[in-house]
């Protein structure tokens, strides 16, 4: 029973420790799907897990038992784990429901008031916005667009293209979810805190890519790329936005430029590994909620015999 | 010749005449963008940025010149916004409101980037 809870974990410590290095072997559209799958499903499993041994804690006390009509002593000597343990995993289930929780609502909230300031951007066309900051700047926020016109300005027109096409690409896969379910199963699971930086990095690569793709060259985006980049690394500090102060949020630039120039080959076996975590999560989940149900039945026949 | 979408051939043609600063014939465009864009292509679509009065155009010559209608106004009046939102992404960098194109460089990495403009241009 402890084997089969402990499962969730130590597949989250694997895919903390292995997630980021896996994605990095796959196409990035197909890393990021997966690897956020994969948060969650930790995530989620590691509740269901813990919740099987809370409720088997919860199960042996006496109020509880006499309520549901079950030997709690029997229970107890069939359940074969401490019930202290159980209560451990009470208060962690509690704790993770509510950093889950907190954290979805400090995205939704964050999301909302992005999408309110972003509905105030005037574009020049469809969903393009030009914005006048002595900082090179682009990003895609709520279906927009942004673009200084320093940068405009900075970019030859290939590379401009690929820079249009990297944003629009974040729009068009929707890439702020990834990064959002993924940081709240982090937030769930701390082991999986690696695994946000992995995802957003992997969203810009997967962008990259997607602009490749559109301007027919990756060394016109890793140019487009190194010339944004440099750009705005001369503009002055106090102009600049403040440096992020998580590694969650650097766009690790020249490990993008590098994985374009030198694209590193792609293998099936890490695909096969992210899939085979989440089902041994969702498996073990499984099990746990059967075995809890099964040894409450049996106390509850325990009582009926008796 | 990549296919590009309507609305990403109609986002390059913004960009191209918000980075020019100058009012652009359809040839002008044309030579800008790719030389292997239909001139049609680029008429269609100018005609109809102009129709969704993204686009002024004055007469110059036989043809149309073309400039941004907003341009740099719009832009300015875009800043208030656009500092809201960028102070909101600095606030909560967790929750990553924004996908920037690039951000912070780690030392060492000036050099390679720079290397890589200078060698392969």
């Amino acid at each position: 029973m402890i084997v089969l809870a402990a499962t969730p974990l130590v597949v989250g410590v694997l895919a903390g420790l292995l997630g980021g290095r896996l994605g990095r072997r796959l196409q990035p559209r197909h890393a990021v799907p997966l690897l956020t799958g994969l948060a969650l499903t930790v995530a989620v499993c590691t509740g269901i897990a813990l919740s099987g041994l809370a409720v088997l804690a919860l199960a042996q006390l006496g109020p509880i038992s006499r309520l549901g009509h079950w030997s709690a002593h029997v229970l107890r000597a069939d359940a074969g784990e401490p019930l202290a343990l159980g209560l451990i995993a009470l208060v962690a289930v509690v704790a993770i429901l509510g950093a889950a929780l907190v954290r979805a609502l400090g995205s939704i909230y964050a999301l909302s008031r992005a999408a309110y300031h972003a509905r105030r951007l005037v574009p020049a066309a469809g969903n393009l916005v030009l914005v006048d900051d002595t900082e090179p700047v682009a990003y895609a926020v709520a279906g927009r667009i942004v673009m200084s016109r320093s940068l405009l300005a900075e970019l030859p027109t290939d590379e401009r293209r690929a820079v249009l096409a990297h944003e629009a690409a974040h729009v068009r896969h929707r890439h702020h979810l990834y990064v959002h379910l993924t940081a709240m199963s982090a937030a769930a699971n701390p082991l999986l805190r690696p695994l946000v930086r992995a995802i957003g990095v992997g969203i810009e690569r997967w962008a990259d890519e997607e602009a490749a793709g559109a301007v027919r060259s990756r060394e016109v985006t890793a140019r487009g790329l190194a010339r944004a980049a440099l750009a705005r690394d001369r503009t002055p500090a106090l102009a600049r936005s403040r440096t992020p102060g998580l590694a969650a949020t650097d766009s690790a630039v020249a490990e993008r430029v590098r994985a374009l120039l030198d694209p590193a080959p792609v293998y099936r076996l890490p695909a096969a590994l992210v899939f085979a975590g989440g089902l041994a999560c969702w498996l073990a989940a499984a099990a746990v909620t059967w075995r809890t149900d099964e040894l409450i039945q049996i106390a509850e026949r325990a009582l009926l015999r008796r | 010749m990549a296919s590009r979408s309507r609305g990403a051939l109609e986002r390059e043609v913004i960009a191209c005449l918000a980075a020019a600063g100058r009012p652009m014939t359809a040839a002008d465009v044309r030579a800008e963008l790719s030389m292997d864009l239909a001139y049609t292509t680029v008429m269609t679509t100018l005609s109809r940025l102009h129709a969704k009065n993204a686009i002024e155009r004055v007469p110059q010559g036989r043809a149309y010149a073309y400039s941004l209608t907003g341009g740099p106004a719009t832009a300015r009046v875009n800043v208030v916004a656009h500092r809201m939102l960028r102070l909101l992404d600095d606030e909560t960098d967790r929750a990553a409101v924004l996908t920037r194109f690039v951000g912070e460089l780690q030392p060492g990495d000036e050099q390679l980037l720079t290397e890589l403009l200078r060698g392969r241009e």
